[in-house]
This record gives C-alpha cells, structure tokens and sequence, in this order.
C-alpha cells in the first residue's frame, strides 16, 4: 500500500437526483441552462403551512429505482441517496464483480441534517392514533440519520468503513472530507454524499423556527442572495452521491478520475452567527488552500454557499477577500443552488458535482433569479460562462453555525 | 375457533410487512430454508409477529420472532392458536 500522503482521491462516479434533474445528466442541462425549478409547495399536507416556495424533487419514482424490500424499511430521504448511490456506481462502472473478492475495500459516508421526517411522522401518528403496537419496527432505523449509509451498504455488499456525519448543511463537504481521510487510511473506494428529504409536513413545521427562511410566496423573489432583496432561503430537497476511490486503485481498474479531492477544512462560528462567520469561512478557505497545497491565484471559480441573507452574504463576500485578497475581485463566483433551493447536507455535494461538470465542459453555470449583486464579486448571473476551469474551491455554512470549504482540481484525462 | 396460520397468509404477510414478493409454493417447497435466505430480516419478522398479535388481539409465544425458518414459525404460532382454543374451550376455575 501506498503511504496515506501518497493515496489521493479521485471522483470517478457521479449520482444526482435534484429538483431540476432526477439524473446528472438532465441536472447539468437545468445548472448549465441556468433554468430555475423553485416553485410553490405542492407536497400533501404542506400547502397551508408558512413555508411556501421550496425546491421539490418531482418525477421521482423510488419504485422504479430501489427494491420493494428496501422500500418499506426506508424514509424518501434514503429512496434519493439510494438511488443517487445507483447512479455514481453505474457512472462510475463500478460493480459487485469489482469488488467481489475484496467487500472491505469500498466504503459508505453520508451526511444528514434531520434523518427521515415523514416516516417518522407516519409511525408516530400511528402511536397516538392506534397505540404502540401499531407502531412498525423498520421506525427504529428509518428516521435515523444513519439510515442511509447502512442501507447503501447493505444493498451494495460495501464492508467497509462506514460514517455518517450528523450536521448542518456544512456536513456535505465534511462527508467528502472523511471519504478521503478513510481512503487515506487504506479504503480503495467510497460511496460518499448526501441527500435529504425536509419537505413533509413534521418536517417543514421544524424548519419554521428558522430566522433565515424565506416566507415569500413568489418563487422568482423568494432566493436571491448577494442582492439588496435577498430574503433569506428556500429550502429544497435531494442531493447527491459521489464514488471517490484512490487515485491508483481507479487507474488500475480503469476508471476515470473525473476530479481530483485536493483540500478541505472546516470550522464552527455558532448558530445564526453571521457576522462571525466571516473569519471562520476564511479561515477554513485558507485551511482548504493550504491542505490542497494551492495558491488563492489557482482558484478558477468559487461556488459559493450563498445562504441569501444579508449579514450572511456580506460575510461571506468579505471571507473571500480575507482569504483570496486582490483575486476574489476577479475569481468569478457562482451559486446555482438560488435555482433549487438549498437541500441541507445535499446542497454542498449537489454544488460539488456541478463543480466537476464546470470544469469537464469549461464552463461556469449561472447563478439563477439573481441580478444587481451588491458585493464586490464577479457573480455569474444570467446565462453561463465559458471559461478554462482547472481548479475549483466550493464553499458550505450551516444554519447551526459550522462552515466548510473544499478545493478541488480537474482530473488528469478529461473525458473526450 | 382461531384459524391456523397458512403459508399463502405467510407470504402475503411477507410483502405487506416486509416487501418481499415470495411464492407460496415456494415458501412450502423450503420451509426449512432460513427467513434470511428469503430476504426477512429480523425486524421484518417482527413487524409480521406484530400484525398477528393485532388481528388476534393476543400475544403470539415469546420466541415467534426468534424462528429461523417458516416451518418453524408456523409450528409455533399454529401450535399457540391450538393451545389458545383449548384454553377458550375449558374455562378456568381460578385466576392462575
């Protein structure tokens, strides 16, 4: 084995099920087209509640994508991971007979903000409604914030190390982050992302308390940060699933490293802290520079965390120039979540792969429904922009007060 | 009079429970094959032991979600319904 400096990671698979896209495919063409899919909240029992714009995933079928057997035991936040996991292995071609010898060799990480709302929700009206017995026993695993991770391990036969980060929307990247530390320990591979679910009924009544949601009811002017109108945010729901495998075990298997996972670091600045979180953002971006050993000057573009609330958006603008000084006046800044909506722990890995996909097609999505942005960044707004991407630097804060940023540098073969 | 638990019961049971399609004739072709091999974990057959309990409105025996096999669960749950309409039948004296 290589020594753990030697063993790099590489995104080799890529799964995406979004409100603009159920595939990476069709997501690619809403981010790149810069469509914006927020719209009224249609899910039962939602439509009278404050919360009324969100991004929801629709023309999602579970039933055609994951197993009945795992379909009774799981919440629909495990039904998107599951079938985000399917989608980065197909693209990835990594399958059973890859690791049949070898089941200790792949592992599964995910992050989750809230676990699964709506079965929840299910059981527990069953115990008022019914009784204890009423109560299904899959309720032990099912709302569980680990639920994912196990059941991706499950399904695939992976056995080997297995996480879950239990955090706010920051987490995404932290997942990314353990998967290559768990790859640097001596892991070939690792299914690794997010997806949530928070659009049910329970659910979206606990996000209520949130100071930083948006209540407007217009899906064009709900989501606008780094705007003098910014409102707060939209929640969304979905996410994505990575294969991250070690530079040189996907070499040999013949896989294409699609990006390479250079540095991350994360730090925690408190709840709805703000204005705080400018130094913790910028001391993580120096943490994430100084991990991937590269300068503020090879950031090509930044994909910003973008949360739409004033404070948090000034913070943000000026942890950028804390941390890139004179090049984040140049560097162009996109956030093509304002178009979806932001999916919690999925939110930084849905940007991580779009990420990947702006430097493979050298272009920088756009940053939907925004426009006359007030800070001094070169925000991409209206259509995209063609650029040569070779590395790129993704920012993610949460809503209890933990920031991340992740550099990471295009693959050495881009696909033809 | 309780009706005794058949394998076309099991396998429906099966999928609403645990959502596992199984064939009955199957089921009775390998009864003595594990529920592990059939795709039932643990907590699916305890969610099956559950429903039981709450169409009979009783408890099933205390090892029924420990059996490994369909032959053994049937015996079990259809020798406590044999033992239930006994009991049904000879009305206690006492309260022991």
């Amino acid at each position: 084995m290589r020594s753990p400096k030697e063993r790099r990671s590489v995104v080799t698979g890529i799964g995406v099920i979004a409100p603009n896209g159920v595939s990476t495919e069709s997501f690619w063409k809403a981010t790149v087209e810069g469509v914006s899919v927020l719209d009224r909240v249609t899910r039962d029992g939602c439509e009278h509640l404050p919360l009324k714009v969100a991004g929801e995933v629709r023309g999602f079928d579970p039933a055609e994508l994951i197993e009945e057997r795992y379909l009774v035991q799981t919440d629909r936040f495990t039904h998107f991971a599951m079938a985000a996991a399917n989608l980065a292995l197909d693209d990835a071609r990594l399958g059973r007979a890859d690791y049949a010898d070898s089941p200790f060799a792949v592992g599964v990480v995910t992050a989750a903000g809230s676990g699964g709302g709506e079965f929840g929700q299910r059981e527990l009206q069953r115990l008022w409604g019914q009784g204890s017995r009423y109560v299904g026993p899959y309720q032990s695993i099912a709302w569980f914030y680990a639920a994912s991770t196990g059941q991706i391990s499950i399904r695939g036969g992976f056995k080997g190390p297995c996480g879950v980060v239990a955090s706010d929307e920051a987490g995404g990247l932290d997942a990314l982050a353990h998967a290559c530390r768990t790859i640097r320990r001596g892991t070939d591979a690792v299914v690794v992302g997010a997806a949530e679910a928070p659009l049910a009924p329970y659910s979206v009544v606990c996000q209520l308390g949130y100071e930083d949601l948006s209540s407007l009811d217009d899906p064009v002017r709900a989501y606008r940060p780094f705007t003098r109108d910014a409102c707060g945010f939209v929640p969304a729901e979905g996410g994505a699933m990575l294969v991250v495998e070690e530079a040189a075990a996907a070499e040999s298997r013949g896989a294409t490293p699609r990006a390479v996972l250079l540095g991350h670091a994360a730090t925690f600045t408190g709840a709805s802290r703000w204005e705080e979180s400018r130094a913790g953002l910028a001391h993580a971006i120096r943490g994430a520079l100084s991990d991937a050993r590269c300068a503020p000057e090879e950031i090509d573009v930044v994909f910003a965390d973008a949360l739409g609330v004033p404070s948090a958006d000034r913070a943000e603008a000026l942890a950028l120039a804390d941390a890139l000084g004179r090049h984040a006046d140049r560097v162009p800044v996109t956030a093509p979540k304002t178009g979806t909506g932001r999916a919690y722990c999925g939110a930084p890995v849905l940007d991580l792969a779009a990420a990947v996909l702006a430097m493979e097609n050298g272009v920088v999505p756009p940053t939907p429904n925004v426009v006359d942005v007030c800070h001094d960044l070169d925000v991409v707004t209206g259509r995209a922009r063609p650029a040569e991407l070779r590395t790129a630097l993704v920012l993610s804060r949460g809503l209890m007060g933990s920031n991340a940023a992740m550099v990471l540098r295009q693959g050495p073969t881009p696909p033809s | 009079m309780t009706a005794q638990l058949t394998l076309n019961e099991l396998a429906a049971l099966m999928k609403s429970a645990a959502g596992l399609t199984v064939d009955p004739k199957d089921l009775a072709n390998r009864a003595d094959m594990s529920f592990a091999e059939f795709g039932l974990d643990s907590l699916g057959l305890l969610g099956i032991v559950g429903e039981l309990e709450n169409r009979h409105g009783r408890p099933m025996p205390t090892d029924a979600e420990r059996c490994k096999t369909p032959r053994d669960f049937l015996d079990l749950v259809n020798t406590n319904n044999d033992r239930a309409n006994a009991d049904k039948a000879t009305v206690p004296t006492t309260g022991a």
